[in-house]
């Protein structure tokens, strides 16, 4: 069967077609939510706590304040449990006692205008005793070197395999490094919106900006008291996502239903600017101290790491970040002795959660710092000591899954290697010494992404696809694909009528992929992982031929005398009568006497994949993508400005659906890479994020963008057809070490910290000797 | 004028150009990205002049302007043609930045100016993408570029 997948041919698939949802787009007529109108709506605010830690004594309201014209929703108010039901279930939706972040809910508001409920807001005042906070991943790391006394563990898991005293007993020279990582905001530029409608029964509709319709749905039943089924969501347009419309709408959600259900009306919250990034999740700030052993000849003995991350408040998703965080901390390599100690700490901020690569970046970043701080200690060139030490076909990672056949991850190090000329362009690094006032370096990083949910995930998810034929509009039959997946610029809506219309073998202008809404789609899993592609649509390929074989059956039953017919081209054919007739003459046919018909699958993962959740051995994920990133960059000796200059990157993300949305995610994603680097700094100062304003954070515009050599290595997913392996979360992964590792060649600094902004770049200067002061005294 | 249409609305004069345009008009294709300026997502043409509509107060703007927002693009050759090869290239993904981005565009080529990587990524640099690395934006409009009607540049000085 995998021979058949990686050798099959197809139709659509593997074209560069334009994307469906572009015309609309262009033309400034797709509405997000705050386009769409909702008549008689209120609007809704939230009440927020100014202290980041403390206990709620009281909530004051204004008795001057007239608050009969709105709707407030305190406590008491919620039908059901006080609790968003994320993991731990230990976040309320509404501060009743303890408050952990500031900015935490005191009680919503909603009210006909959004003036009006922002005074109503204004007017309710709390009585709050402090308790002293932790705001930063600094103190956490001070304390949990000293033991973790004062920290509050929101998750914690560790990898071993071998036994590591042997494998640094073996070893010649012992390497160690630290290396952290600060707040990343994903900065859509559509914000968060949500519009909650009350039903006649009871229920709610909700309409929204949102990743993950069935995220939304199950995790507000027990806060709104209502099964399922009377809570029904729709995705909205969404402009942009990348993890942060993941799990925070449900937080938007349950305060526009908690309130709409009170208030009986329409209530809308569309957050500005401003609030998007104050109250809303984080990329989890990182540190990881790596430690490694290399025998003579410089190979791995062993790898020893401590990962921590910063979950701020609530648990929320930070277990399964730290899952993704943890098994990529070794990725790529072959190490026979490992062990990972990862841990999230609680910080008094706003819950950290998911952001594109989901952890996996943070890892990377410290990784592959780390590798080439190994290979220098072992005098061996970068791309030298990665090839001795990578994963090759037959090895096996740090959970003891072994790469198969179907990939080769160093392949795509070789050729970023040959495109990049880097040994040729290794030897005019400038190594401290500026030329004309500019340092030149060249670096390296090589890595890999698991695809799809961690372990068995998906075989616990489920994931459904079903395809619909009816009648479309036009009065003409046509087939609608029925999934959760959502589009948010990545290319869903257009990839997926892709691999359907190859799985049924028609045109692609009879399929199509609306916006899901929970009243019509099976539960395909969430947005997230990677694993649209792959998973959501190898399970839509798999429904497509589904419905291929129900329509062969048909047609050759009704048209064809109960001959075999095959449909191919758009076509059934019969090769007894020699006969053949068009996909839309039968589907007609079919549609006038049997009505609509729907087929469903669900994704299969091989039984070959054995996961082990508790002692976290095994098969950590169905498949890899691999990428390679060589980053070149010139510092201006006086300013201390790092300007990125050039990137060749190589990826395998598995069959490529369609090329140039594909490049598209990896030059999106490179660019918000490029960001996490060396421009996208945010502090906590007073518990609140200091760069709260598109004014202070700053992410790169059109004159930032260095030039970029992008190519793909296809090397099929074997299990499921077409064989993606997934492009979104990768090329956040491998850029910023590869700007680090360039940095040390081009100046000899080796920088611990991204973002690398000019003022790191000083203070790394200054920490060196006179000798680096001198170098700023050379250029 | 909006969009070539002539369009009469009362508003307090220090109502947001913005909400004129997506309230009181119905004018959603301009999105609000910040409110302050800073992403471009809200940018419309004033007298042929790209303004980030969240900082105009709509009484700025003088009876008898001409108002061109996305939705008004296709009103013309150049703004079909740039609409094609933003969706040839792939310019748009979640598509919110670009009301904004192509009428920045549609103001470069109309300006005429001596194309090359540097103005057009000046010409852009107002434009926040989080989504594209703007690649395939520059690439569209490169291409618009090559065939821009020489009847929809802007008379320059002299001609005027």
């Amino acid at each position: 069967m995998a021979a058949t997948i990686s050798k099959r041919t197809y139709e659509h698939v593997g074209k560069s077609l334009i994307r469906l949802d572009g015309e609309e787009k262009v033309r400034g007529l797709t509405q997000y939510i705050d386009d769409l109108p909702f008549p008689d709506c209120w609007m809704g605010v939230v009440v927020r706590s100014q202290v980041s830690h403390g206990r709620l004594r009281k909530l004051v309201f204004d008795p001057e304040f007239d608050f009969s014209g709105v709707c407030v929703v305190t406590p008491k108010d919620i039908p059901g449990k006080n609790i968003v039901d994320l993991m731990g279930q230990d976040m309320p939706f509404i501060v009743e006692d303890v408050i952990r972040y500031r900015g935490e809910p005191l009680a919503l508001v909603a009210a006909p205008t959004k003036a009006l409920a922002e005074e109503a807001a204004n007017h309710i005042r709390a009585e709050i005793e402090e308790l002293t906070p932790i705001h930063t991943l600094g103190e956490v790391v001070e304390r949990h070197k000293a033991g973790g006394t004062g920290l509050d563990v929101l998750a914690a898991q560790t990898i071993e395999k071998g036994a590591l005293a042997e494998g640094f007993a073996k070893a010649e020279r012992i390497v160690e490094g630290e290396y952290w990582a600060g707040h990343q905001e994903q900065l859509y530029i559509e914000p968060q919106g949500m519009v909650a409608i009350p039903e006649k029964d009871g229920g709610v509709f909700l309409q929204g900006s949102l990743q993950c319709p069935y995220y939304v749905a199950p995790e507000l039943m027990i806060t709104l008291d209502l099964p399922l089924e009377k809570i029904r969501v729709k995705q909205a347009a969404v402009g942009g996502a990348f993890g942060g419309k993941e799990e925070f709408p449900t937080l938007i959600a349950g305060y526009c239903a908690l309130l709409a259900l009170k208030c009986g009306k329409p209530v809308k919250m569309i957050y500005d600017r401003n609030q998007d990034i104050l109250y809303t999740t984080k990329r989890h700030p990182s540190w990881a101290r790596y430690r490694t052993g290399l025998s003579r000849e410089g190979t791995i003995t062993a790898m020893e790491v401590d990962f921590v991350l910063d979950g701020g408040a609530y648990t929320t998703l930070s277990p399964v970040v730290l899952s993704r965080g943890i098994l990529h901390t070794t990725l790529g390599y072959k190490i026979d002795h490992v062990f990972v100690n990862g841990q999230v700490y609680r910080t008094h901020t706003f819950p950290n959660g998911a952001f594109r690569g989901f952890g996996a970046p943070q890892a990377i970043w410290g990784l592959e710092s780390h590798i080439e701080e190994c290979a220098a200690a072992a005098g061996l060139s970068p791309e030298t000591f990665r090839r001795k030490n990578c994963l090759h076909v037959g090895d096996r990672t740090g959970t003891g899954q072994v790469i198969a056949e179907d990939m080769d991850p160093p392949a795509v190090m070789e050729e970023a290697l040959k495109r990049a000329e880097f040994e040729k362009k290794l030897t005019s690094c400038t190594h401290g010494k500026p030329v004309n006032g500019r340092f030149y370096g060249i670096g390296l990083s090589f890595f890999g992404h698991g695809s799809g949910f961690t372990g068995d995930g998906e075989r616990r998810l489920k994931s459904k696809a079903a395809l619909d034929l009816e009648w479309f509009e036009d009065g003409r039959p046509g087939v609608n694909i029925r999934i959760s997946s959502t589009e948010m610029g990545q290319g869903t809506l257009t990839i997926m009528p892709q691999i359907a219309a190859d799985g049924l073998r028609v045109s692609m202008d009879r399929v199509r992929c609306p916006l899901p809404d929970t009243r019509y789609v099976p539960d395909s899993g969430p947005t997230v992982a990677s694993r649209t592609a792959m998973v959501v649509g190898g399970t839509v390929f798999g429904a497509a031929e589904k419905l291929k074989a129900a329509l062969e059956g048909y047609a050759s039953e009704s048209l064809f005398g109960g001959h075999g017919v095959h449909l191919d081209g758009g076509r059934f054919h019969c090769d007894v009568t020699g006969t053949s007739e068009s996909f839309e003459a039968v589907a007609e046919r079919y549609l006038k006497e049997k009505g609509p018909l729907r087929v469903y699958h669900q994704f299969q993962l091989p039984e070959t994949i054995v996961w082990d959740q508790k002692t976290f051995k095994g098969d950590s994920y169905p498949s890899y993508s691999w990428g390679c990133n060589i980053a070149e960059v010139e510092v201006d000796a006086l300013t201390l400005e790092v300007k990125l200059v050039r990137i060749v990157a190589c990826y395998d993300i598995g069959r490529l659906i369609n090329p140039m949305l594909a490049k598209g995610q990896i030059e999106g994603g490179l660019v918000q890479a490029l960001g996490y680097a060396l421009m996208e700094k945010m502090e906590i100062k007073d518990g609140l994020y200091d760069a709260s304003r598109m004014q202070t954070y700053v992410i790169p515009t059109a004159l930032d963008i260095p030039e970029m050599d992008i190519t793909f290595l296809e090397y099929p997913y074997t299990h499921t057809a077409p064989g993606a392996k997934g492009v979104g979360e990768i090329p956040m992964d491998g850029l910023a070490p590869a700007v680090a590792n360039a940095l040390v060649a081009a100046t000899g600094l080796r920088l611990r910290k991204i973002p690398i902004t000019p003022e790191m770049m000083l203070e790394a200067v200054m920490k060196e000797s006179g000798e680096g002061l001198g170098m700023l005294a050379a250029g | 004028m909006v969009n070539g249409e002539e369009r009469t609305v009362e508003f307090p004069p220090a109502r947001r150009l913005l909400d004129v345009l997506r309230e009181d008009l119905r004018l959603t294709g301009t999105k609000e990205g910040c409110g302050e300026g800073e992403c471009g997502a809200c940018t419309v043409l004033v007298n042929g002049e790209t303004v980030v509509s969240c900082l105009m107060a709509a009484g700025q703007v003088r009876d008898g302007a001409e108002i061109m927002t996305v939705e008004g693009l296709e009103r013309s050759e150049g703004g079909r043609l740039l609409q094609r090869m933003y969706q040839e290239k792939g310019a748009a993904q979640c598509g919110f930045c670009i009301p904004g981005m192509i009428v920045s565009s549609y103001a470069y080529l109309r300006r005429g100016e001596s194309l090359s990587d540097q103005t057009m990524r000046d010409a852009h640099a107002g434009n926040i993408c989080r989504c594209t690395g703007y690649e395939k934006i520059m690439e569209a409009v490169a291409a618009a570029a090559e065939r821009w009607p020489r009847s929809e540049l802007a008379k320059t000085e002299s001609e005027s």
